[in-house]
């Protein structure tokens, strides 16, 4: 019981250390350089902080920040201008204020911050126990990020505290002087009198079926499983998938191309070869030599896609495409040689709609390596239905239902792509 | 039956859009830290060079002054009596001279999207004394305070409509007094509030009396204002 208590006032004590040990009143999210030069603002020299030590910890916390360059901020701290906007944040960085409630008003103070160009100066005071720490950029006149640590008599666990609190994240590369100037003078790519468009086409393998991956098996065993008896017989033709064999190969081409690397189309046609499920115990099919359907689609979607590159040799896109499309199914049978007249069975077989409508949903990456060569990746799944729609009649119910008219499948290809760019 | 219930939310609707699509200002702004309305250690700033007299030619044929001297006449007598005002409302507030702001450069608060004040300052860092080293933790600065007639604060403020031209037909209904003000923390220098208050008073027959009856509405608007504005 008392060691349970014991623990219990640990573990109280360590989340209460943890709450009070630091404490970031906001973050605006400066941006942090590779390499970079911090200039430690000790104001009121309330506290010594070793620019060596800090530098040490920094590298210790934050692997990417590189090897940067810790020094006193001497010119600011003679500066009278600087000193008095020193003391004023000093006692005006309390809990829950905002960055706006901060800024430096004195114009010659603002020239001062936007002289910086990259480094960023990091304020330190000592009050009451806690340090108080806000960090300056160039880019704007207010702390970019402020707050308070505990004060460790230890410097090494402090420094290591501040590094922890105020330069957590990712540094970047900083650019040459060379290169900022071409960034400002490169033109806005998007007020481009003709859009970049990005085109590609390609040849793709897949598979489909009509199972959809994570659903129950009870969705589809009822159209998967059934047989055709006497070349037209299921127990319901809503699906063709209880005609005809749902996972299949197919070959897919497509071309397509997008505008700003962000909206653009594509057309797709799809050839796939179906085996009519005829059931192999049925006396009358013993005349028959072949039966299939030869499935053709063309579809048209739109193509929404955004480019990472990965690095010189290599971009990622991944995309999502929605679209509709056309579905023919193709019949190729015939008899055996022998057979000089097929049975009536034969000739009043089942006939699918001239044509399907359906749509098409899906998404995959493009992998494009050196500009031009690409692999991709996609998945989705498409519809077949009836393709025109009538007014239902009085006696509907008497018609007889558009076979096919709810076909259903899911697919994945793998595809060869030429890429280019204009 | 159900038609008039539809026609009656419909028109709600419409109701609503034009009332959320009407420009509304928001005249004070109030700094976190500002928790307690002054009170002690109180002093004002500024009033002798805020008025401003608009159509000064009216007031003068009005008032029964000459021209060339309302406008001293009239801002002089006003700031002697918001002070006055403010002593009745305030016991222990002092009165600095403007002076003391002479140094300040001049700069922009802004309390709503559009709105801005204008007026001087102290600098970060800088504690406002009096010549006997006074120190007042709370300074009301009091930046401008325009007397007219028929007078709209957002034509004033409001960047977007400043540079309108103002109407042909000037009226006279109603005395208008438009004051803006910052109460500013002298230990910490920042602005704690910020506002500007628009007070208006049917017009029977102008005289004098009218005219420190607005200086005392002034007073009072300021104080009212004051005490709303703390823990917002």
């Amino acid at each position: 019981m008392k060691r349970s208590f014991l623990l219990f006032f640990m573990i109280l004590g360590l989340l209460a250390g943890l709450s009070h040990a630091r404490d970031v009143y906001f973050n605006s999210h400066y941006t942090l350089w590779k390499d970079g030069d911090i200039l430690i603002w000790n104001v009121d020299k309330s506290i010594t902080i070793d620019p060596k030590e800090f530098c040490l910890s920094l590298k210790r916390n934050n692997t990417s920040i590189g090897d940067p360059k810790c020094r006193i901020f001497g010119e600011w701290e003679r500066d009278s201008i600087a000193l008095r906007y020193g003391n004023w944040l000093g006692y005006n960085l309390e809990p829950n204020t905002r960055a706006e409630y901060l800024k430096a008003r004195h114009p010659a103070m603002i020239a001062k911050i936007q002289a910086l160009e990259d480094k960023i100066v990091m304020y330190v005071s000592k009050v009451e126990g806690v340090v108080k720490v806000a960090l300056f950029d160039e880019t704007a006149s207010t702390p970019k990020i402020a707050g308070t640590v505990a004060f460790n008599s230890d410097p090494i666990a402090l420094y290591d505290d501040m590094a922890n609190s105020f330069f957590d994240h990712p540094a970047k590369r900083r650019l040459t002087k060379k290169e900022r100037e071409k960034m400002a003078t490169e033109p806005d790519e998007y007020y481009k009198e003709t859009p970049s468009f990005n085109g590609w086409i390609g040849v793709g393998l897949g598979y489909s079926q009509a199972k959809i991956p994570l659903t129950p098996d009870n969705w589809y065993r009822s159209h998967i499983d059934s047989k055709v008896r006497k070349y037209r017989i299921t127990k319901d033709s809503t699906s063709l998938w209880n005609f005809i064999d749902d996972s299949d190969p197919f070959l897919s081409l497509y071309a397509g191309g997008t505008w700003y690397g962000f909206i653009g189309a594509e057309i797709i046609y799809r050839l796939a070869k179906h085996n009519v499920k005829t059931d192999s115990r049925d006396t009358s099919y013993d005349e028959l030599d072949h039966w299939y359907f030869y499935q053709h689609e063309i579809g048209l979607s739109i193509h929404l896609s955004k480019t990472f590159p990965m690095n010189k040799w290599m971009d990622i896109t991944p995309f999502v495409f929605l679209g509709f499309q056309y579905s023919f199914f193709v019949e190729d049978i015939d008899v055996k040689d022998d057979v000089k007249k097929p049975s009536a069975a034969y000739e009043k077989r089942v006939e699918f709609e001239e044509v399907y409508k359906g749509a098409l949903i899906g998404f995959g990456s493009q992998f494009v390596f050196a500009k031009h060569y690409g692999v991709s990746l996609r998945t989705g799944i498409s519809s077949r239905g009836r393709d025109t729609y009538s007014d239902p009649s009085p006696d509907a119910a008497a018609e007889p239902t558009t076979i096919g008219g709810s076909t259903i499948d899911c697919f994945i290809s793998l595809g060869l792509e030429y890429h280019w760019i204009l | 039956m159900f038609k008039g219930v539809w026609t009656f939310v419909f028109w709600c609707i419409v109701a609503c859009l034009l009332a959320g699509c009407g420009t509304h200002y928001q005249w004070t702004k109030s700094h976190p830290a500002y928790t307690i309305p002054p009170f002690k250690d109180f002093a004002v700033i500024g009033a002798e060079k805020a008025f401003v007299l608009n159509r000064s030619a009216w007031f003068a044929k009005k008032l029964n002054i000459p021209p060339e001297e309302i406008q001293k006449h009239i801002t002089g007598d006003c700031a002697k009596w918001l002070v006055q005002d403010l002593q009745k409302l305030y016991p222990e507030i002092r009165a600095l001279p403007a002076s003391l702001l002479d140094a300040s450069p001049e700069e922009s608060q802004q309390l709503d999207s559009r709105i801005f004040i204008k007026g001087k300052i102290p600098e970060q860092g800088i504690v406002l004394k009096d010549s006997t080293g006074y120190m007042p933790t709370r300074i009301l600065i009091i930046h401008e305070a325009i007397l007219g007639t028929d007078l709209n604060r957002e034509d004033f403020f409001d960047y977007a409509l400043i540079h309108n031209e103002s109407p042909e037909k000037k009226t006279s209904k109603n005395l208008t007094a438009i004051v803006s003000y910052t109460l500013w923390d002298n230990e910490k220098q920042r602005a704690l509030f910020n506002s500007i208050d628009q007070i208006d008073r049917p017009i029977t027959h102008l005289s004098m009396t009218d005219m420190e009856q607005l200086v005392q509405s002034i007073a009072e608007s300021m104080r009212s204002h004051l005490v709303e504005g703390a823990g917002r």
